[in-house]
């Protein structure tokens, strides 16, 4: 294990240059380039927010910074553990010619992935200190901590999805209706009272993604701390992924080459 | 200091044929309501067979054998990218190989972005690519095509650039995969220069090619394969006749 985490930090160069080039030629020949991922999201919640305050009667200045955490979240969530699937498939020219820990494959989105949030949030911050200002304060700090628990959330689960999706092909078209399902049955649009006003209060208190959003809506939308509930909620999840992953790694880790 | 060696102890290699049967919805269906004659059963692919073999250091060896015998698979057995199935093997020193050359080049990016993504790909720093960047473009040849994207480039003008890359650097052991006799004349003489030259910087070399005279020039030790197993381990002078013997044979 040791080895391996020693592997990933040898080629760190090489992952880093692969995230950086996606990110490039992502917007290559596009006018509004990198800005896309401010653009993007927040028109969506413009979108989406016009419709949702009307039929749920609620606030849409307020509502609508609710919704950009849930698109900005999700879409992490679906590109990297969506995506990761078919990750080792995309990389086989590599796979094929030079011994890397297939890890940093997976590694490779996540950091496309967290540049892509991390000019969102910056988006959102912006947003809710023009429509919230009174939320401001040193709790903000603690949305921070959201990246390193991603990473360890969502790498690990990836990973896995990508050694079983070189495997079996048909985990990748899956994954897309799994986590639609997902989707419906976690506040990340829909406000966490209405699921308790429905009687669906368990969706909501057992849901990593539920503890995961709470991390940054906490503090930015509401002004107070996350629960030491959240964290260790969106920690145990992690650590649940890592142990599995690293479990199914054993023996898979060598076998992908065959089904590339 | 431990000096290298690569010891194989009885190994063998499995390909597993689940990989390649087709397991489609569409096919499940078709040979259920097609009355099919027979199916030819796919079972998993021997593609070395209890293979024992010791190199030490300073030796260059040449692999014979023909197209699907197993040399590549030994040399990609030897760089750890094939789990091997049964026996031991232990590989000491840092492995340099050249196996599928055209392999890994980003086609939309320049010709010198590309020396940096492979140069990174086999574990080098930025800092040292950029070093050595000026001296891989004169060997490549390429000229002012170095700035296009790759895409523009003929095949020989990819062969050789990834050529130049991939032996920019040396390792304690070499392992080539048929990349002699790529490029035209002028560039042949020159690749195999600097293969000698990398030969010398290397402690340990494994040559696969079906090139008697750069396998006599460059190898000492020979050995055949035939169908995933060794038949001959000796000179390589011998192990030369040995695989005309068989070819003539058979």
């Amino acid at each position: 294990m040791y080895n391996y985490l020693e592997g990933i930090w040898d080629a760190r160069y090489f992952w880093t240059h692969l995230a950086l080039s996606d990110l490039r030629s992502r917007w290559r020949r596009s006018f509004f380039g990198i800005f896309w991922s401010f653009l993007q999201p927040l028109g969506m919640t413009l979108l989406i927010s016009f419709v949702f305050s009307r039929l749920f009667h609620t606030d849409i200045t307020r509502y609508a910074p609710y919704i950009l955490s849930g698109i900005l979240m999700w879409d992490f969530l679906i590109f990297n553990i969506a995506g990761g699937a078919l990750s080792f498939v995309q990389a086989d020219a590599y796979i094929r010619q030079y011994k890397h820990p297939l890890a940093i494959y997976t590694l490779r989105n996540i950091i496309t992935g967290l540049i892509v949030l991390v000019m969102g949030m910056i988006g959102l911050v912006l947003w809710v200190l023009v429509v919230m200002p009174e939320n401001f304060g040193l709790c903000w700090i603690a949305v921070l901590l959201v990246f390193p628990i991603l990473v360890l959330m969502v790498w690990p689960l990836a990973t896995l999805m990508a050694y079983i999706g070189t495997r079996f092909r048909d985990l990748a078209p899956a994954l897309t209706l799994i986590m639609q399902a997902f989707w419906f049955a976690s506040p990340v649009y829909f406000e966490a009272k209405m699921f308790r006003e429905g009687g669906l209060s368990k969706l909501v208190d057992y849901n990593p993604i539920y503890h995961l959003l709470q991390i940054v809506r906490a503090p930015l939308l509401q002004g107070e701390w996350p629960t030491l509930e959240n964290y260790s909620f969106c920690i145990a999840t992690g650590v649940l992924f890592f142990i599995l992953t690293a479990w199914v790694g054993l023996t898979a880790e060598k076998r992908v080459i065959f089904y590339l | 200091m431990i000096s290298n060696f690569i010891s194989l102890h009885k190994v063998d290699l499995h390909y597993a044929a689940v990989a390649f049967k087709e397991r489609s919805l569409k096919s499940f269906l078709a040979s259920t309501f097609t009355r099919k004659k027979k199916s030819t059963a796919i079972s998993d692919i021997h593609a070395l067979k209890d293979i024992s073999l010791n190199i030490q250091q300073g030796e260059r060896v040449g692999l014979l054998g023909h197209n699907g015998a197993g040399k590549s698979s030994l040399l990609k057995t030897i760089a750890g990218l094939y789990p091997i199935s049964g026996g031991k093997l232990n590989v000491h020193g840092q492995i340099r190989s050249l196996f599928d050359l055209s392999l890994g080049f980003e086609p939309d990016a320049t010709g010198r972005e590309n020396i940096l993504y492979r140069g990174l790909l086999l574990g080098l720093t930025p800092k040292f690519i950029k070093q050595k960047e000026e001296e891989i473009i004169k060997f490549a040849d390429i000229g002012e095509f170095i700035d296009y994207p790759i895409k523009t480039y003929s095949a020989g003008m990819q062969v050789r650039l990834a050529f130049a890359i991939s032996t920019s650097v040396g390792g304690d052991i070499l392992l080539l995969d048929e990349v002699i006799g790529a490029g035209d004349a002028n560039f042949m003489g020159k690749a195999r220069d600097r293969i000698t030259a990398l030969i010398k910087q290397s402690k340990i070399l494994v040559l696969a090619s079906h090139d008697f005279s750069s396998l006599r020039s460059l190898c000492t030790r020979g050995i055949v394969i035939q169908k995933g197993a060794m038949v001959f381990d000796g000179g390589i002078e011998d192990a030369i006749g040995k695989y005309q013997a068989m070819q003539g044979g058979v």
